[in-house]
């Protein structure tokens, strides 16, 4: 899960970055850079702090 | 009462205007100005000359000291290039030029050094909030990562980061910081990193101005490393603290610095892709601020809770620090370090916006202020007391938003942004607390990354297009301005920053630091973390002659 959430927060930074080149209207790229950061968020929020809590201490 | 507080101030209403009036008496008639004769047609404006300049230069004679200075500093002092040909034009327009790099030197420098006191202020509000039996394990990470950062940053960061950052007029040029690799994408050149610069001495960096814009630098990267220190307390292995710091200061931090100042593809949003002035950062709360929290974050996650931090069903205990009293005198000491911080950032008095800087530490000291208040007003309200901690916390953070856009924003947008990240790193702290169960003893992800990522927003719609840094910013003619002010690409630019911050800083900091964990482990056990760190990390406690009480007997009002 560890993979699949470093590779879902950085999808979201690719959505981001390829804005530039996917459309020249600043309105477009407003919203695909606004859902890359939610995209990366889900993530490291929805992904990531998950997976790891269960290896926490006050989880043994 | 009531009426002995309206007599009160009626009274001190009647001075006040009776002040007032006798400091803005009429200033008597002038008087009546002598007959005028017939006007004269102005002389034919004269050039300056060579003999000129040799008649100003005449000897003084100081056999008797100079009491009230006016000898002192004259024509005379001018350096002369020739000694033959005497005081020249030349001469005297070169001493203007030196006398303003001068300035701007002298500027930079003393806030750098102010910044490098900061220091200082991170280590005692961190250990003031860590328990006493991790009190020396505290403070010799904040006490090292100033070394550790900086010899990681003057071996490969410093190249990276500002290798490709070009000339910096207000510093005489630096012309010898040309070397960017770039790869071409979307029909432009995307500045990935610099490559000039190694060791200070290559390729022509052995050069003052490369001297200074390298310290400048330096102090703002060990303000990223010295956060992650706060998150990590009370559980991070030193050897790991070391390697990870390493690679912050060598690695994550200047990559994005470079994107972001250095001549890189977030800088060049505005020229490349008409987003604005590209990504505006004046003093970091993106590049120095959100690194760290963002980074803060990803080791927090690998590293894990303190043991009786939360209980098997997830409700957090508090743990409280052992000394308020430093944690908010180190407050102070930030906001003062934060005055070379913000305002240095012009890297000039004399020239392209150099006197702005009165502007920006204005801006900066109201921040700060409102957060504060946010702060302790949330708390208050919510809890029933004005939190000592969060207070602090709320302090900082207001000063952490208002870093980015303490260059382009106006007093009152100050204000509103210091207010807004004092009550969001109150909600940010219970977030990341109650809902991530993310343990963060000082709340640094909370007042650096949250508020970090506030301040970046910030710039985008506060910035009022009033400053003026030279005619441009990032290579783009005209003041940077906000989306409240008309340049929504701005904000979009602003926007891709914090994507790069959560989506590509966040990921390249956690598999280091999974690297890290893999081969050297970055927690210790816990037997050591719960005899506290000061005897197995580092072998002598912080306060050899208290008797610490036990955990079991320290509880919260």
């Amino acid at each position: 899960m560890t993979f699949v959430g470093l590779a879902v927060t950085f999808l979201g930074f690719v959505i981001a970055f390829s804005s530039l080149g996917i459309t020249d209207s600043t309105g477009g790229r407003l919203g695909m850079v606004l859902a890359g950061i939610v995209v990366s968020l889900i993530g490291i929020m929805g992904v990531l702090t998950p997976a790891y809590q269960k290896t926490w201490i006050f989880k043994k | 009462m009531t009426k002995k507080i309206v007599l009160v101030l009626a009274v001190m209403s009647c001075l006040a205007r009776g002040g007032t009036a006798l400091a803005q008496a009429p200033a008597p008639e002038p008087a009546a100005a002598a007959p005028a004769a017939a006007a004269q047609a102005a002389p034919a404006a004269l050039p300056i000359t060579d003999a000129d300049l040799k008649a100003a230069v005449k000897p003084t004679d100081r056999a008797n000291g100079d009491p009230d200075g006016a000898l002192t500093g004259t024509a005379n002092d001018i350096a002369i290039a020739d000694a033959k040909a005497g005081l020249t034009v030349a001469d005297v327009l070169n001493q203007i030029g030196a006398n303003r790099i001068g300035v701007n030197f002298t500027w930079t420098l003393l806030c750098g050094f102010l910044i490098m006191f900061m220091q200082a202020g991170f280590a005692v509000v961190e250990a003031g909030l860590c328990r006493a039996k991790n009190a020396n394990h505290t403070m010799m990470m904040n006490f090292m990562v100033y070394g550790v950062g900086m010899l990681a940053y003057f071996l490969i960061g410093f190249p990276l980061q500002m290798g490709g950052a070009g000339a910096i007029a207000n510093l005489g040029g630096t012309p010898v910081l040309n070397s960017e690799f770039v790869v071409h994408l979307f029909g432009k050149d995307i500045g990935l990193f610099g490559n000039t610069g190694y060791l200070l001495m290559h390729r022509g960096t052995y050069d003052v101005a490369v001297m200074v814009i390298f310290l400048f630098q330096m102090v703002f990267m060990d303000t990223t490393t010295t956060i992650v220190t706060g998150t990590l307390c009370e559980r991070w292995k030193y050897a790991a603290f070391m390697v990870s710091t390493m690679f912050l200061g060598a690695f994550t931090y200047p990559i994005f610095a470079n994107w972001a100042w250095g001549g890189g593809w977030l800088a060049m949003l505005g020229s490349n892709f008409g987003l604005g002035h590209g990504y505006a950062d004046f003093a970091g709360s993106g590049v120095v601020h959100s690194v760290g929290g963002i980074t803060a974050l990803a080791c927090a996650l690998i590293v894990g809770p303190r043991i009786g931090k939360f209980t098997r069903d997830g409700k957090p205990n508090p743990i409280p620090g052992h000394d308020i009293m430093w944690v908010l005198c180190g407050c102070f000491i930030l906001a003062f370090g934060w005055f070379g911080f913000n305002p240095g950032s012009t890297l000039a008095m004399s020239g392209n916006g150099g006197l702005r800087a009165a502007s920006v530490a204005v801006n900066t000291m109201l921040a700060g202020m409102t957060g504060s208040f946010g702060g302790i007003l949330y708390m208050w309200i919510r809890y029933g007391k004005p939190d000592a901690s969060m207070s602090g916390n709320a302090f900082l953070a207001g000063l952490v938003a208002i870093t980015a856009p303490s260059g382009f924003v106006n007093p009152v947008a100050s204000a509103v942004i210091g207010l807004v990240a004092g009550v969001l790193v109150c909600v940010s702290c219970e977030f990341v607390e109650r809902v991530l169960k993310v343990d963060d003893p000082v709340g640094a992800i909370s007042v650096h990354g949250t508020n970090g990522i506030w301040g970046v927003l910030a710039t985008g719609l506060f910035a009022d297009g009033k400053s003026n840094y030279g005619g441009s910013w990032n290579g783009v003619a005209g003041n940077v301005t906000g989306l409240f002010y008309g340049d929504v690409g701005q904000f979009v630019a602003q926007l891709m920053g914090v994507a790069t911050l959560v989506g590509f800083v966040f990921v390249l900091s956690f598999v280091f630091n999974l690297f890290v964990d893999w081969f050297v482990g970055q927690r210790v056990s816990a037997k050591s973390e719960l005899q506290g760190l000061d005897l197995p990390e580092m072998g002598a406690l912080a306060y050899p002659d208290f008797v610490l009480k036990p955990e079991s007997e320290l509880t919260t009002a």
